[in-house]
């Protein structure tokens, strides 16, 4: 049979089984050898094997199922590896309207964020407006307060001037020139002594600014005693105009010094003399 | 079958789902028992998983091969347990009683088994349209194991005429089944 090439009638045979058994095995070792009669012998089995498909159909149970896959090795989910399985599954789903949920949240958040954004943007805007318009406000008001401070100097220096005046009408002002003492230099000066007023002031020019450190202070003597009546300083054009109340107990003076002294002024006379002034009535006397 | 052959335990319930009916109605058919068309029904499905190279598609259909390793299977569990004889003078390829009842094949896998389902009714048509001998020929040797010898046997004619209706039985349904493609 080996060598022998096998017939349509033989194949058919051989699929559906009805061969006897030595005839089968010899068939089948010349199928491993003949690829001929294989086609042949496959063309009958599919044949055949449409007879097996063609038997009425029964359900297979369940359980079956079970079976087969545990056979197979293969672990199928039980009852409650199920329900974890399901309630992954319902995690899942519920994880897709969290994740959802959130995205939509977050999209609300973003614009609720951007709203926000834009308030802010205003409110900066409008803090930055109020700050420029408070330094604006700040500037005024410091331009204000330095006018009120030249308003008040120049008031100051009309009163010294309406007193200086009112000096000068006065019987009982006296005006006397001021002698430079040595190294007085150029420099002219006058002083208005007003007993009304008691008041005392002190003119002159082309007097030199003091360095730092030092300050001209000006000196009554009354009775032999020297008081002092305060210091001042020359402007750049070496003008100085310095007035002042007497102190009590001063009602003449004998003797009025101008020194240089330390800034800030002396207590007692101790500088040089840059000015004198003698009490020119007391000398006509 | 490429994805069984990779592991792919998904494509094995996949299979399994759409072809276990026809295995077991197979099974059941041969051995007439429930519990032995169980059994080899399983087998049939850990050969295919433990060893998937064994159908190799250039050879044919896989249908074709499934249903040839599930009728040489549940035959050679036939003959094992020795059941040939309690099945010899009772109707052939009747199942037991306590067998699922049947069903159609739509109620399966309606759209997956569509063609399997044409060819079916092919073959039954078939079946049905050949001569009551050669069709019982047919069904004794394929379904029921038994050779030519042991027909003739049981039928009480010569061994010629049973061959005689395997061969004509098998021509007209090759035909019949050709004609239809």
């Amino acid at each position: 049979m080996p060598g022998e090439h096998i017939s349509q009638e033989q194949a058919d045979e051989y699929a559906i089984g009805s061969l006897e058994p030595p005839l089968e095995r010899g068939i089948a070792l010349h199928l491993a050898e003949c690829a001929d009669c294989r086609d042949i012998v496959r063309d009958s089995e599919r044949l055949a094997a449409t007879l097996a498909g063609s038997s009425p159909q029964r359900r297979a149970p369940a359980k079956l199922k079970q079976r087969v896959f545990m056979a197979a090795g293969i672990r199928r989910p039980g009852p409650i590896r199920r329900a974890l399985n399901t309630g992954r599954a319902l995690a899942g789903v519920a994880a897709v309207f969290v994740a959802i949920g959130a995205f939509t949240g977050m999209v609300w958040m973003r614009g609720q964020l951007e709203g926000l954004r834009a308030d802010d943007e205003r409110l900066t805007q409008k803090i930055q407006v109020a700050l420029s318009q408070e330094v604006e406000i700040a500037a005024l008001t410091q331009k204000l307060d330095d006018q009120g401070k030249e308003g008040e100097r120049l008031a100051a220096a009309a009163t010294g001037d309406q007193e200086l005046i009112v000096a000068l009408l006065s019987n009982n002002t006296k005006i006397a020139d001021v002698l430079p003492a040595e190294g007085g230099a150029n420099s002219i000066g006058r002083l208005i002594w007003d007993d009304d007023q008691k008041r005392v002031w002190f003119v002159a020019s082309d007097l030199p600014q003091r360095p730092p450190g030092e300050t001209y202070q000006l000196w009554a003597n009354s009775n032999g005693k020297y008081f002092p009546l305060g210091t001042f300083e020359a402007d750049s054009d070496g003008f100085a105009r310095y007035q002042t109340v007497l102190p009590g107990g001063i009602a003449s003076y004998d003797v009025v010094l101008v020194t240089i002294e330390r800034a800030g002024g002396s207590p007692t006379l101790e500088g040089p003399t840059v000015f004198f002034v003698q009490d020119l009535s007391r000398l006509k006397d | 079958m490429l994805a069984i052959a990779s592991r792919d335990e998904h494509a094995f319930a996949v299979l399994y789902d759409r072809y276990i009916d026809l295995v077991y109605s197979a099974s059941l058919r041969v051995l007439a028992d429930t519990g032995l068309a169980e059994d080899t029904s399983q087998d049939v499905f850990v050969r295919l998983w433990n060893r998937p190279e064994t159908f190799i598609a250039e050879r044919g259909r896989f249908v074709s091969w499934l249903m040839s390793v599930t009728r040489n299977r549940a035959v050679d569990e036939l003959r094992a347990r020795g059941r040939r004889r309690k099945r010899e003078g009772g109707p052939l390829g009747e199942p037991d009683e306590a067998a699922e009842p049947l069903f159609s094949v739509e109620a399966v896998d309606p759209q997956g088994s569509a063609e399997l389902h044409e060819e079916q009714l092919r073959v039954r048509k078939a079946l049905m349209g050949l001569p009551g001998e050669q069709r019982q020929a047919l069904e004794l040797a394929y379904f029921g194991g038994f050779t030519q010898q042991e027909i003739a046997a049981q039928l009480r004619e010569p061994l010629g005429t049973v061959k005689t209706r395997i061969r004509l039985g098998m021509q007209k349904l090759r035909k019949s089944i050709e004609t239809r493609d």
